[in-house]
């Protein structure tokens, strides 16, 4: 739970305190009238004054505010209790019940608002008692639509759906599973109709169909002090003042719930260059088309920053596969992202430079940067469904990534697109072009999304976890393309995975990241033979294979960034683990023929 | 114990007026005895889950039966049913989603007992905490929220929820695809120990062929709402007889790819189940068809091991 807003809680509370306690507040009666005295400007005994008949504003305003608060707070609740029942019921139960409540509601929405209290009030006559269901009445629709809303998304949960394995009865679902679920907005929700129901019912108060007089309230305030307001202005000041006041801060209180309410952290957004300090004498590797140097990452949070990925250095060479695999919070996804300037707001690069053919990625402006992507370094994400505008043709998407950065006509863009499409291997490229992405299948959105990497020849190929949503006939066609066009084309790619067995068919090279670091790196072939580094060598043996022995676990969790252990981080879980381990970080070392392992022991028995 | 008989589900498809059926699961007859496992194998769309859902009874069947111990969920109540799944338990894919965020996780591995009224408070308590060492957790754990657990632990103690109320039979679907390698190979263990100590019968819903190899006795594999091929594990992995199966088997990535049986690449992607051809469903990408297999659904043949192909 993150803060309260205070502020919010602590006027709102003085204000329903005054207006509770206004008996007992030792003011003078409310209706009691002094007519010689009328219209009377600010005195010590009236701090705000005296009305058309000479009451006290200031007792009229505390007891109005009892009035018209009550009447909203109780008519905002009504009409919570009522719509989110409504709403929940027809969410869950759909059918018939569905049709009764949420089609009911929405005929209830097609009337003006105040058209509809003014329809009420005439039937049922004026006064206090008929405000609360007039009010409740126009506002129930929204609390039934945010639950409606709120049980739709929650009955899909897998947790709604527990329930139902577990033998759990309707009501109780409702009750005890969704309603908890949707609570945040439908809370909010309420502050707001709270808000809406003050205003409102000044307002019809002041259309005389409210509170009756003498009784006070704002709305019959306003009205009255709009009579005289050539002689008294001060008087029309008061109401509208207080109904401002309320509204406001009923509003903030809105806000301050909804954040509040929302589990997500939030993040302070960083300064998205890198610092120019660098450490002299770094020039790039020749040939290398990727040479990633010393790049961390860091991330501002509430608790101080922390580094997901720390000194990361890796090359790729043209017509080469690095693959870069680890498990989920091994920094694998962000260095991909530090590489394409493509990092969330909240992090930015710490150190490092990232020589693109020689030019450093890091330190190019934004601009430069997104020229450059699409074009030299192209990526392939995991989810192709996402990844693709489902509102434009594959082939004019295609024609569009060749149209961005190459000056073509119309008609040679599209003719190049279906090639394209041939290469990936689509069925049918001419008609194929035509359709939308939600036509296609899982594996040809993703030789779509292939296409458009490879529309402009790039020198690097990011591809993070492509084949993962893929079924694995279906992935292993990917792979197959994937590795055919960089042979064809002499490409760099990049591979991201957690797949060990992925890795093993595709990788010329692979370097194996745990806790935001690699710790070992070399050719795949000889990593996989021979692990060097104990984190490599457990995690092999937890991958299942067909033949050999069962997988075998490793014992605790990856440390989170923000609490990493001191010394080697896989310490903690590492069977060879000694005390020096923990003494002081381990350096990357080579380890044999092109080989590099960041363990003190890797060469002891 | 639990027996499917030509068990068949299809889902309306399309609105109000030009409704057509798609059959997501068609002619599945399979069983599943006390203590032994059977993997049911096949990509998105073959329809594997809702195999799973219907023998949980969680959805009517629209052709067949689902026979629990002799007892046809069909025809049993909806109270009656709701006492018998405290029996058939289910194991969600992802640990994030199936268990409720606002809840301790120790009132929601209690909700079985509580729903089946099957202890009383003290009962529960002590119930949970046993469950949790079970599954590898302390029983102090109860109080936490699921946020405070990772992606592994949460899987444990969805796994202890399933196991609260003494399941014999339990549908695990895909209940390790979501985890990190190194902690999917923790859960199946625990699995498997589970499974012989309590004797479980269990369904395990798989994408991933290495997994099943590991941890299941049996193995069906299913292709558009099919079963192609049923057999035991160690037969149909070192004899794979149905071509979908060998081409499923090649098609796996291994981490040593030069031991990896010769690769028989599928061409194209599956057909969508809402327009299956007729048929073998399998014959549009089969290397092997041949006329006959558009014509013919060919039965699924054999004692322990069974294949549903014309040319094997």
């Amino acid at each position: 739970m993150k803060r309260l807003p205070w502020t919010a809680i602590a006027i709102t509370a003085l204000i329903a305190l005054l207006a509770l306690l206004a008996p007992w507040l030792g003011l003078p009666n409310p209706v009691t009238m002094d007519v010689p005295n009328r219209l009377a400007g600010p005195t010590a005994a009236h701090w705000l004054g005296q009305d058309e008949f000479g009451r006290d504003v200031l007792t009229r305003l505390i007891w109005g505010a009892r009035v018209s608060l009550s009447v909203a707070a109780s008519a905002a609740a009504l009409a919570c209790v009522i719509g989110t029942a409504l709403g929940i019921t027809g969410g869950y139960i759909r059918g018939v019940a569905e049709i009764l409540t949420l089609r009911a509601i929405d005929v209830l929405l097609c009337f003006p608002p105040l058209l509809l209290a003014l329809l009420v009030v005439t039937l049922l006559g004026p006064g206090a008692a008929t405000l609360i269901p007039v009010l409740a009445l126009v506002y129930l629709p929204g609390f039934t639509r945010v639950a409606y809303a709120g049980v739709l998304t929650a009955r899909s949960q897998d947790y709604v759906e527990a329930m139902r394995v577990l033998g759990a009865g309707s009501p109780r679902i409702m009750l005890r599973t969704i309603l908890p679920n949707i609570g945040g907005p439908i809370l909010v929700q309420f502050s707001l109709a709270m808000a809406a129901a003050v205003v409102l019912e000044s307002g019809l108060s002041f259309l005389g169909l409210g509170v009756v007089p003498p009784a006070p309230s704002w709305g019959l305030m306003i009205a009255a002090a709009r009579a005289t307001m050539a002689q008294a202005p001060l008087l029309l000041l008061w109401p509208c003042l207080a109904l401002t006041l309320t509204v406001l801060v009923m509003n903030a209180l809105c806000d301050g719930l909804r954040d509040a309410v929302d589990p997500h952290p939030t993040y302070r957004p960083a300064h998205r260059r890198v610092l120019e300090a660098i450490a002299p004498g770094l020039l790039p590797t020749p040939k290398a088309v990727l040479d990633l140097r010393h790049l961390t990452v860091e991330i501002q949070t509430q608790a101080g920053p922390i580094r997901p990925v720390r000194d990361v250095s890796l090359q790729v060479f043209p017509g080469e596969t690095l693959a870069i695999v680890g498990e989920s919070g091994s920094g694998k996804s962000v260095t991909s992202l530090a590489i394409t300037g493509l990092l969330p707001g909240a992090a930015r690069v710490a150190q490092g430079a990232a020589f693109l053919d020689g030019t450093d990625l890091l330190r190019l402006p934004e601009d430069s940067l997104r020229t450059l992507r699409g074009d030299k370094i192209a990526m392939v994400f995991q989810d192709p469904g996402s990844s693709l505008n489902p509102v434009h043709r594959i082939g004019a998407q295609i024609a569009e990534a060749i149209q961005a950065h190459r000056p073509v006509s119309d008609t040679a863009a599209r003719s190049e697109a279906i090639a394209l499409l041939r290469r990936v291997g689509l069925p049918d490229p001419e008609s194929r072009a035509r359709a939308y992405p939600h036509e296609l299948s899982g594996g040809q959105r993703q030789r779509v999304m292939i296409a458009i990497a490879i529309a402009n020849q790039p020198r690097l190929l990011i591809a993070d976890e492509p084949t993962t949503a893929l079924d694995v006939t279906i992935q292993a066609q990917v792979l197959d393309l994937l590795n055919d066009l960089k042979t064809e084309r002499g490409l760099a790619l990049l591979f991201i995975t957690h797949a060990l067995p992925v890795v093993a068919e595709i990788a010329d090279r692979v370097a194996v990241m745990y806790a935001g670091e690699i710790v070992e790196t070399g050719p795949t072939a000889a990593v996989f033979l021979t692990p060097h580094h104990p984190y490599t060598q457990a995690l092999l043996r937890s991958a299942p294979d067909e033949e050999g022995p069962p997988p075998e676990g490793i014992q605790g969790v990856v440390p989170s960034p923000g609490a990493l252990p001191a010394g080697c981080t896989f310490a903690p879980r590492c069977p060879r683990a000694i005390a020096a381990c923990t003494a002081a970080p381990p350096a990357l070392r080579a380890s044999g023929d092109a080989r590099l392992t960041r363990c003190i022991r890797w060469n002891e028995p | 114990m639990i027996t499917t008989e030509n068990l068949g589900k299809s889902f309306p498809l399309g609105g109000w007026f030009a409704r057509r059926p798609l059959h997501a699961v068609r002619d599945v007859s399979i069983s599943v005895a006390r203590g032994e496992t059977l993997g049911l194998v096949g990509e998105s769309g073959s329809g594997k889950s809702t195999v799973g859902r219907l023998m949980l009874g969680l959805m009517p069947a629209t052709t067949g039966r689902v026979m629990f111990e002799g007892q046809d969920l069909a025809t049993t109540g909806a109270a009656a049913l709701r006492t018998l799944r405290r029996r058939l338990q289910l194991v969600f894919q992802d640990p994030y989603a199936s268990l409720d965020p606002r809840r301790a996780i120790g009132a929601q591995i209690a909700d079985a007992l509580v729903i089946h009224r099957l202890m009383d408070k003290a009962g529960r308590i002590e119930r949970v905490a046993d469950l949790l060492e079970q599954v590898g957790l302390a029983p102090e754990h109860a109080a936490r929220y699921p946020h405070q657990f990772s992606g592994g632990q949460r899987q444990r103690i969805g796994i202890a929820r399933a196991l609260a109320s003494g399941p014999d039979f339990l549908v695990a679907d895909e209940p390790v695809s979501a985890l990190d390698v190194s902690v999917q190979a923790q859960v199946l263990a625990l699995l498997a120990s589970l499974r012989a100590q309590l004797g479980l019968a269990m369904l395990f819903i798989s994408h991933d062929l290495p997994v099943v190899r590991h941890l299941c006795d049996r193995v069906a594999v299913m292709y558009l709402g099919r079963i192609m091929e049923e057999g035991p594990v160690r037969e149909v992995f070192a004899n794979p007889i149905h071509p979908y199966t060998r081409a499923l088997l090649s098609a796996a990535p291994s981490l040593h790819p030069e031991r990896r049986r010769a690769r028989l690449l599928l061409q194209g992607d599956p057909p969508s189940p809402a327009d299956p051809p007729s048929g073998c469903v399998f014959r549009t990408r089969c290397p092997i068809a041949g006329p006959d297999c558009a014509t013919t659904i060919p039965p699924l043949t054999g004692t322990s091991h069974r294949v549903a192909c014309l040319k094997a």
